[in-house]
């Protein structure tokens, strides 16, 4: 298998499911000529033209709902959306039109819609861009949710939705392009809705997606090796729908959770996470479930506000340093 | 109203027998009262009231077998004991007779009268705020994990036993698992002996008899469960011995070759990993040796587990090795290794310890010509062995110096024969002198 990066997993994806499907088209601000912010759409203007790669204005409603209409009427459009924070114009297409539009219609109009869009912060991009809103769009019935954390799963969940009948928020982070990780160079789809035990353990479970399950996957390697910590590492990968059975699964066998999410802590994925737990998984709760997840503030400019506000390794450590069971821990 | 269950009184009981009951219906029952004499697969063991009130309803007779979990006999509030209901548990609370009465009056006593209900651990406290007190024995505010509380439940074990550890003094797993690694480890004693009465402060036994030279300490739990099983072990089943002398030279060179060739990673193989080895070939080809003796029932294991005798601080742990005889000598020596190690750390789980059905005890490296072991029960057999040396031994008329060891076998003549105890030691020698057999 090939290592490749995340950005050039993403690249192939879409280059191989606009050859695979004539419906399949690109739109989005600065993908054609430009190649893209983050150049994921990189040559393909060149190779399928501009009607399958189209530059849009600088009008996200227009073009979501442009993109909505699209796949009502059968094609299978991708929207790139330069970064999540830009996403909250077209809210309203999003939530009120694409996200509806099937069950209101009774099932007569699928809309086979994918919204790719990168959030994170971490890059001093400052507040406004920099945040991670994915929680707004789990929370709405009629889409689904992905935050892949490999160039894997980034290929395998992008095949994927693109080839499933509902509107996808196919979510990306900044901080994951240029990672690099084996990716199987056949177009096999990762399923959505599926979470992946990415590394077994007894101690504690850790649950997480996108950027912070890799870092998550990192940290546990890395005290299984200093502290013979046994860390279970679980990365979501879809958050709607939410893998209830791999998380319970997993819980039941560590009987400790922590929810380690680079979004606000409060109403976030967490607190999702730690409910359906605590209804699902009462009895083999030894702990109360933790939430690792970022400072609830306007993320600052100043790269050591900013590295003080934002989640990462080392609070994750400190987590499990708190929560994992004494007798595994005087163990060390 | 509160249930008394017949309690799981060790790692091997499924049901006990009520031998005697002790207390009578109506009876007055303090905490850590003797209610009745029950027969387990082992012994006769006490049973212990750990509520109070009054014996309102005896379930099971003299006599009588019931599977562990089952109630006995039920303990009530009367009328008579109003100031104990403070102490009772929230069943006891809902349940019938005028206790739901109780607790007002309760409210308004004295906080020097509640204080003498409480339990025994906490009547050595008298300085104890009464809120204080009364609030660690009311099980609804125990402070215990989900988790914990489940566990507690299906070993039938009272939490007001358990010392909480996790944040603010809450009982975690961790806490019932030390819980159940002592329980296992000496499994006649279910609990900590709570005194007769609150009120009696217990006294140190051995101080009054201790002699002006000598320096007196108090037996650790551990010890002091060893010391019961022994004993238990010794005036229960009737021990005999065979001894045997291996030639050991080719074992030795054997294990000299396979560890040289075992690399950085490879764990070394010990003398004894092989001895256990033979051991589980042996109790394959001798599966009577792999089986113990329940009241009139020959149970004949299905799986050899042998377990090694482990030199502790606290005293002495044997944990076990699964399927042993499907293990080749080198995972074998992988998990000796570790569980010697978790052994020497105090951090078996009761699951290290539990369903052994043959013990070896090795002294060979401690320079003995030959020793005794004591048999670990359930099981019907223990290997005990001694030091190799270096003896002259007459090959084909000429004085050969070869490797010779004892090992002395320790049997329960109550289903074991001397001819069946020879013939296994004469198969472990065989292995032992025939050592790639033990590759296989």
């Amino acid at each position: 298998m090939a290592q490749i990066t995340y950005r050039q997993a993403l690249h192939d994806a879409l280059r191989e499911e606009l050859l695979h499907d004539e419906n399949v088209f690109l739109l989005g601000e600065e993908i054609g000529i430009f190649e893209g912010s983050y150049k994921i759409t990189a040559g393909l203007l060149q190779e399928f033209g501009p009607r399958r790669v189209v530059d849009t204005p600088i009008v996200e409603n227009g073009f979501v709902g442009m993109a909505t209409g699209a796949a009502m009427l059968g094609l299978r459009p991708i929207v790139e959306i330069m970064t999540i924070n830009f996403i909250v114009l077209a809210m309203d297409q999003i939530v009120n039109h694409a996200a509806k539009i099937y069950a209101m219609f009774g099932g007569q109009c699928p809309v086979p819609l994918v919204i790719r869009t990168p959030g994170g912060g971490g890059q001093q991009l400052a507040a406004t861009h920099s945040q991670n809103l994915e929680v707004w769009f789990a929370h709405v019935p009629g889409l689904k949710v992905v935050a892949p954390s490999t160039p894997a799963d980034a290929k395998g969940l992008l095949h994927a939705s693109v080839r499933d009948n509902n509107p996808v928020i196919f979510l990306e982070n900044l901080a994951l392009y240029n990672t690099k990780g084996e990716v199987p160079s056949n177009g096999e789809t990762v399923p959505i809705g599926k979470a992946k035990v990415t590394k077994e353990g007894t101690d504690l479970t850790v649950i997480s997606y996108s950027r912070m399950a890799a870092v998550a996957l990192d940290v546990a390697r890395r005290l299984e090796e200093e502290n013979n910590l046994s860390i279970e590492v679980v990365d979501l990968r879809s958050l709607r729908p939410l893998d209830h059975e791999t998380i319970i699964s997993s819980v039941k066998k560590t009987n400790r959770a922590i929810v380690f999410e680079e979004d606000w802590r409060s109403f976030g994925i967490g607190a999702e996470i730690a409910a359906t737990l605590q209804e699902e998984a009462f009895d083999d709760l030894d702990a109360p479930i933790k939430r690792v997840a970022s400072l609830e503030v306007p993320l600052p400019y100043s790269k050591p506000l900013e590295l003080a506000t934002l989640t990462g390794a080392k609070q994750l450590i400190d987590a499990i340093n708190e929560l994992a069971p004494r007798r595994r821990r005087t163990a060390s | 109203m509160s249930e008394v269950n017949m309690p799981r009184l060790s790692d091997t009981m499924q049901e006990g027998t009520i031998a005697h009951w002790l207390k009578k219906l109506g009876d007055e029952i303090k905490k850590g009262d003797i209610l009745a004499e029950i027969e387990t697969d082992k012994a006769t063991m006490d049973l212990e009231a750990y509520e109070e009130g009054t014996l309102q309803k005896i379930l099971v007779q003299e006599g009588e077998t019931v599977p562990i979990g089952q109630a006995v006999a039920l303990i009530g509030s009367g009328a008579a004991d109003q100031t104990q209901a403070q102490t009772e548990t929230s069943d006891a609370k809902t349940g019938a007779d005028g206790a739901a009465a109780a607790p007002t009056k309760v409210a308004s006593l004295p906080s020097k009268e509640a204080n003498t209900q409480s339990s025994p651990a906490q009547g050595q406290e008298q300085s104890l705020p009464v809120h204080s007190s009364a609030q660690s024995t009311d099980r609804g505010t125990i402070k215990a994990s989900p988790l914990a509380r489940r566990i507690a439940e299906e070993h039938n074990i009272d939490l007001q036993q358990i010392q909480g550890t996790g944040p603010g003094g809450r009982i975690v797993r961790d806490d019932l698992e030390d819980f159940l690694e002592h329980r296992s480890s000496a499994p006649s004693t279910p609990a900590p002996t709570p005194v007769a009465s609150a009120q009696e402060v217990p006294t140190p036994a051995a101080q009054p008899s201790a002699p002006p030279d000598a320096e007196v300490s108090k037996l650790s739990r551990v010890r002091l469960l060893i010391a019961r099983r022994l004993t238990e072990s010794k005036q229960t089943i009737p021990h005999f011995y065979v001894s045997s002398e291996i030639d050991m030279t080719d074992t030795l060179a054997l294990r000299q070759t396979f560890n040289a060739t075992a690399g950085e990673e490879g764990v070394k193989v010990t003398v004894n990993d092989m001895i256990v080895k033979a051991c589980a070939l042996a109790l394959e080809k001798f599966p009577e040796v792999n089986s113990t003796i329940k009241e009139d029932q020959l149970i004949q294991y299905k799986h050899i587990n042998v377990g090694i005798a482990v030199d502790v601080p606290s005293g002495l742990v044997v944990p076990v090795i699964r399927d042993t005889n499907n293990k080749g000598v080198r995972s074998i020596a992988r998990e000796a290794k570790a569980l010697i190690a978790k052994a020497r750390e105090n951090k078996l789980a009761p699951v290290d310890l539990e369903g052994g059905t043959f013990s070896v005890s090795n002294l060979g490296m401690m320079d003995v010509s030959e020793f005794i072991a004591v048999i670990n029960p359930p099981q019907s057999a223990i290997l005990a062995i001694a030091s190799t040396k270096k003896q002259f031994v007459p090959i084909d008329g000429q004085p050969v110096i070869r490797d010779l060891m004892t090992v002395t076998m320790s049997a329960d003549h109550r289903i074991l024969y001397g001819a069946a105890v020879a013939r296994f030691l004469q198969e472990v020698k065989r292995l032992l002198q025939n050592p790639y057999s033990l590759l296989g």
